[in-house]
């Protein structure tokens, strides 16, 4: 719990490092100890947790081990993600302190979604976690593309929390009650068209957020046209946490009608991969065609709220972690290149080896090759899917868009590793000092971590 | 002591990282040196935990370590944990201590090649999946090691990557070798759909409902057979393993005789009690093995290349092995794997010093007359083909002699394999010594410049050859007979806790009596001189132009199985692949792909006009989305 009340203070102290620091060097040290602070308070979190759910604020928040351990790795994570990236954000525009006072803020978003007990501190939570995300996408003011795809994203989102404002108040007119524990009742008996209209609605809400398809058309237009620096938070941490608030919900209080609406998972599922894999194949950039790709990654994600059981939670820890680090590790070697098309990577293996090993790994990862933490995470979903009884031809289904998505990944393993270039790949100012270099090479440590011991991320 | 099993493996680990990481960044002497101490102290602690599981009550010195939950998934978990028991650690010995030998004779071997930390960093690769392999204590951590030790041999094979005959063989090597793993793989499937479990102690508890020489059964023991085939060179999967002597020699002795071509050998003594209620497939893997045993020796004695003899002689010698198994004489095995590895450890290191000396030439006809150049090689090279041959009290005689004993005791037909493995024996002799006079006597046919840079090996070299030789003439000592009144057997004891259950459904009804056991030894001690006299008598003066004709040619070709293989599977592979391209492929499947692709291509550009950037066109697809999910779920369930 108390890693929301850091994440938000955090994040005043550093909008008041604006005022107070001046060079753009000690507001980026202020964040990078920032997320070392939010980090050891989530271990503090993760030590103090029994098994026992814990109620906060009259019961409008739960705590328990899986959701400290959650809290835990979106921490590491974020820490990472400053760690790797705050150069550049800091580069994006003059505003630097407000971007990192943005990012603790829709971490609080992040921390809240993660453990919410009621619907009203759902609506919160995605709305604190979105609002930053808008400002963040067009924080650099002069590119129009940045300036479009905040207002894209602005405008839908808008829309989507209609949804999920009418799809609330829907369900408190079916069960009366605010309380996701407390909606487990709506089992028994036929329900009623409202609570199933109700749980249409969220399905929408969620789904957008998640970018599952039909529900994704923001996604490529947004991640594309944000400033790469914040991009892979978009589509990591704060993915991350939609998903699990998406689970959260749907596990303790729509299981009892799993049956009704399963179908419709089923459908969003086969949609949103299909859709993320063929269109990236089709991508010249490698910029967007991560931006599909991260769709056709919640097609995965979105396997859990389809299983809701035990397996599911571990496989939405380790898929997580993994996606989130190998996101991180593939960002951090975008940005510094000159030229975001396949192209752009020709040579890379010969002029920067640390940089091409971090993206081939994060790319094996992402395509689930073994020995990853992506493998195993894939894994997990598949099974647990199939334990709830998932028709076979989905999971099959998923394995061969899997199988597609080898080809688009592996073409900017090919480009970097088996073709040439004259000119030099990487920006000509672009900073890749050792400490960059040395985190980048404990994310893909991490990353091989993952796939040879992917229990522990449900352990410690 | 046992608790500390994850450092034996975790040594080599690390020295190849250093290896690898530093390989353009450290000097010579320590790229070659940190892997070498990397092995020697996974040695030390091998041997550490060996006497501690040797002071142990025999029937409670099993234990499994578990390093960490691997996965778990549902009802299915697969736990990273090692198994130390007689067994593993007795080869854990082998692996560590040839491994460490091999290792310093490297530094002097590969003294000049440029690409020195590339191979240290190979070989403790190699030696880490070894142990992986042999520590595993279920068949999942076994194949992680199995794969493991594949893709090192085939980068080792390959390691002069420059020549494409090389790169080649390497890749036979994997395909060969990949073609049993998937028969490993399917049984794995087979045993964990029907125990639930891949976990050695478990499987082997609950095989006890199983029927005897039933489909299930016989399909797992058929599908791991296959794959020992492949990873230990048997019919039909063998031929790769002579093509695979393109590697560095040090590397055929380590890999290509000692320890990778036996993992097999290993895999199905440790399974043994499953397969001991298979007969089935125990006689197909004696008919293998001996048909393995004696095809290779006929090759083997018209070899030229002193590698190719030699990559003959292994694959003949792991036919005796599977001879064994397939009599369930698993200690024989065992006894074999570990006098072999010495002596053919010997033998390939001592061509490589032979090789390195000649700078680089490998054809025996070129050679001749070195026993005055090289006289610490020639020495222990005869020490090497003395145990090999079988003559005692070297070591090869008594592995080799134990498996014949059981051959001739097993069943009606026993004394007919008995008397077939005699020919291989007879054989083994033969070809060894060919091997020695061609080499080590007569004049020098090389050119002058060869002769004239002819030199012993350096220290670094000759120093592993001496202590191989001595475990070569006394490796014997840890199986003599009862026969010889020098107490019991060591090994059989030693091995008993592990094939209590095999050994059980083995009793032999014809137990030779002490005179008969007697007799048969001194038949093959006999044939085996037979064999040495033979190649004194023709090979003495060896004239290297006189071409091979006939039979002896046939031999020389190797009975043409690269030749069958191409004409039977290779070609009319590519054959059918011919007709399938310029019929099916390019017509059938190019039509629908490229109509699959124009159809994605013509709907992506659809699409691009969806991705129009208008916000109001998004809204539109999102209710028109949520209007077709509404419908699904009120109206289609």
């Amino acid at each position: 719990m108390n890693i929301i009340i850091a994440s938000a203070l955090l994040g005043v102290v550093l909008m008041l490092s604006g005022v107070f620091l001046n060079h753009a060097k000690g507001k980026r040290t202020l964040a990078i100890f920032a997320s070392i602070i939010l980090m050891v308070v989530a271990v503090v979190d993760v030590m103090q947790n029994t098994n026992n759910t814990i109620l906060h604020f009259n019961g409008l928040m739960a705590t328990n081990s899986f959701t400290a351990k959650l809290n835990a790795v979106i921490a590491f994570c974020s820490m990472l993600y400053i760690f790797l990236f705050s150069n550049e954000i800091s580069k994006v525009g003059l505003n630097d302190a407000e971007y990192f006072a943005l990012i603790f803020f829709a971490l609080t978003g992040v921390f809240i979604l993660t453990s919410y007990q009621n619907m009203f501190m759902l609506f919160l939570g995605i709305e604190i976690l979105s609002i930053p995300q808008y400002i963040l996408a067009g924080s650099d003011k002069r590119n129009v593309k940045s300036n479009e795809a905040s207002l894209k994203y602005f405008l839908m989102g808008a829309f989507s929390t209609g949804f999920l404002l009418m799809g609330i108040t829907l369900i408190y007119g079916a069960t009366g009650t605010f309380d996701v524990s407390k909606m487990a009742l709506m089992g028994s008996g036929e329900p009623s068209t409202i609570a199933l209209l109700g749980i249409l609605f969220l399905i929408v809400a969620l789904g957008f957020k998640a970018s599952a398809a039909p529900f994704h058309v923001w996604t490529p237009d947004v991640y594309d046209g944000s400033p790469t620096a914040f991009t892979p938070f978009m589509a990591s941490i704060a993915k991350v946490a939609i998903f699990a608030a998406f689970i959260h919900l749907f596990h303790a209080s729509f299981a009892g009608l799993a049956g009704r609406w399963h179908i419709i998972i089923i459908a969003i599922i086969v949609l949103t991969l299909l859709i993320g894999n063929v269109t990236a194949v089709y991508q010249q950039s490698v910029k967007r065609m991560l931006a599909y790709s991260s769709i056709a990654q919640a097609g995965f994600l979105l396997f859990a709220v389809y299983s809701l059981n035990e397996i599911s939670q571990k496989g939405i820890l380790l898929y997580g972690a993994s996606y989130m680090l190998a996101t991180m590790s593939i960002f951090a070697v975008l940005i510094k290149m000159k030229d975001y098309t396949f192209d752009g990577f020709n040579g890379l293996a010969k002029k920067q080896p640390v940089l091409a090993f971090a993206a081939a790994i994060a790319l094996f990862s992402l395509a689930g090759i073994p020995l990853t933490g992506g493998f195993f995470g894939k894994y997990y979903m598949l099974n647990g899917a199939m334990q709830n009884g998932m028709p076979i031809w989905v999971l099959i289904f998923a394995v061969l868009m899997a199988a597609i998505s080898v080809y688009y990944y592996f073409k900017v393993i090919q480009a970097m590793y088996f073709k040439t270039s004259i000119q030099d790949a990487t920006e000509p100012d672009a900073v890749i000092d050792v400490p960059f270099k040395v985190m980048l090479i404990i994310n893909t440590a991490l990353l091989i971590l993952l796939g040879i011991y992917p229990t522990i991320v449900t352990i410690f | 002591m046992s608790q500390y099993i994850y450092l034996v493996p975790l040594f080599p680990l690390i020295g190849f990282l250093i290896a690898g990481l530093g390989r353009n960044v450290l000097g010579k002497t320590l790229l070659g040196w940190i892997p070498s101490m990397a092995v020697l102290a996974s040695f030390v602690v091998s041997l550490l935990i060996f006497r501690d599981v040797q002071h142990m009550d025999p029937e409670h010195a099993s234990v499994v370590v578990q390093i960490y939950n691997f996965f778990h998934v549902g009802n299915f978990s697969v736990n990273f944990s090692f198994q130390v028991d007689q067994l593993s650690t007795l080869f854990l010995l082998i692996i560590t201590g040839i491994g460490f030998l091999i290792h310093v004779y490297s530094i002097g071997y590969m003294s000049h090649d440029e690409g020195f930390g590339k191979y240290f960093a190979y070989l403790n690769l190699f030696v880490f999946n070894m142990l992986l392999l042999v520590l595993g204590s279920n068949y999942i951590i076994m194949f992680i090691g199995w794969e493991g030790v594949g893709l090192c041999s085939y980068l080792l094979i390959g390691f002069w990557y420059k020549k494409k005959e090389y790169c080649n063989a390497a890749k036979k090597a994997f395909i060969m070798n990949r073609i049993g793993d998937l028969g490993f793989l399917i049984a794995v499937f087979l045993i964990i759909s029907r125990f639930g479990t891949t976990e050695f102690s478990e499987v082997f508890r609950s095989q006890a409902g199983i029927v005897a020489n039933g489909p299930f059964i016989l399909a797992v023991t058929l599908c791991l057979f296959i794959g020992a085939t492949g990873k230990s060179a048997q019919l039909p999967l063998f031929t790769w393993l002579p093509d695979a002597m393109a590697g560095p020699t040090p590397v055929s002795a380590l890999i290509h005789a000692a320890t990778m071509v036996t993992a097999g050998v290993y895999m199905i003594v440790r399974s043994n009690i499953l397969f001991t209620i298979a007969p089935v497939t125990q006689h197909i893997i004696l008919m293998v093995g001996l048909a393995t045993a004696l095809i290779a020796a006929t090759i083997a004695t018209r070899q030229n290349d002193i590698k190719k003899v030699l990559a003959y002689s292994t694959v003949s010698q792991l036919g005796f092995m599977f001879m064994a198994i397939g009599v369930g004489a698993y200690t024989a095995a065992v006894f074999h794997v570990i006098t072999h590895a010495f002596f053919k450890a010997l033998l390939f290191l001592g061509s490589g010093s032979v090789i390195h000396g000649m700078s680089g030439e490998q054809d025996i006809r070129m050679m001749g007359g070195l026993k005055d150049k090289m006289k610490t090689t020639y020495y222990t090279f005869l020490i090497g083909c003395i145990a090999i041959a079988g003559i005692p009290p070297l070591s090869g005689f008594f592995s080799k002699d134990e498996i014949m004993m059981h051959l001739f005791t097993n069943g009606a037909y026993g004394k007919v394999f008995w008397a077939l493995g005699m020919i291989a024996a007879f054989m083994t002799a033969f070809y060894m010594f060919r091997l020695l006079f061609i080499t080590f006597f007569g004049k020098f046919r090389g050119t002058h410049e060869q002769e004239h840079h002819v030199h012993e090996s350096p220290a670094l070299m000759t120093m592993p050859l001496i202590v191989l030789a001595i475990l070569s003439i006394g490796g014997g000592l840890i199986g003599v007979p009862e026969v010889f009144g020098l107490g019991e057997h060591w090994l059989k004891e030693w091995l008993e806790p592990i094939l209590l259950k095999s050994e059980l459904a083995h009793i032999y009804i014809n137990e030779l009596s002490h005179r008969g056991e007697l007799l048969l030894m001194a038949i093959a001690v006999i044939i085996a001189f037979l064999g040495i006299i033979l190649a004194w008598s023709v090979y003495k003066n060896y004239d290297a132009k006189k071409q091979n004709k006939g039979i002896a040619k046939f031999l020389e070709d190797k009975w043409l199985f690269d030749e069958a293989y191409d004409n039977a599977i290779v070609k009319p592979t590519f054959a059918a692949a011919n007709v399938l391209k310029t019929n099916v492929e390019e017509q059938v499947i190019d039509g629908a792909v490229n109509g699959v692709g124009k159809l994605l291509h013509a709907a992506s550009n659809r699409l691009r006009y969806l991705q129009s950037g208008m916000v109001g066109f998004y809204l539109f697809i999102m209710v028109a989305g949520i209007i077709a999910l509404a419908i699904l779920l009120f109206f289609i369930h």
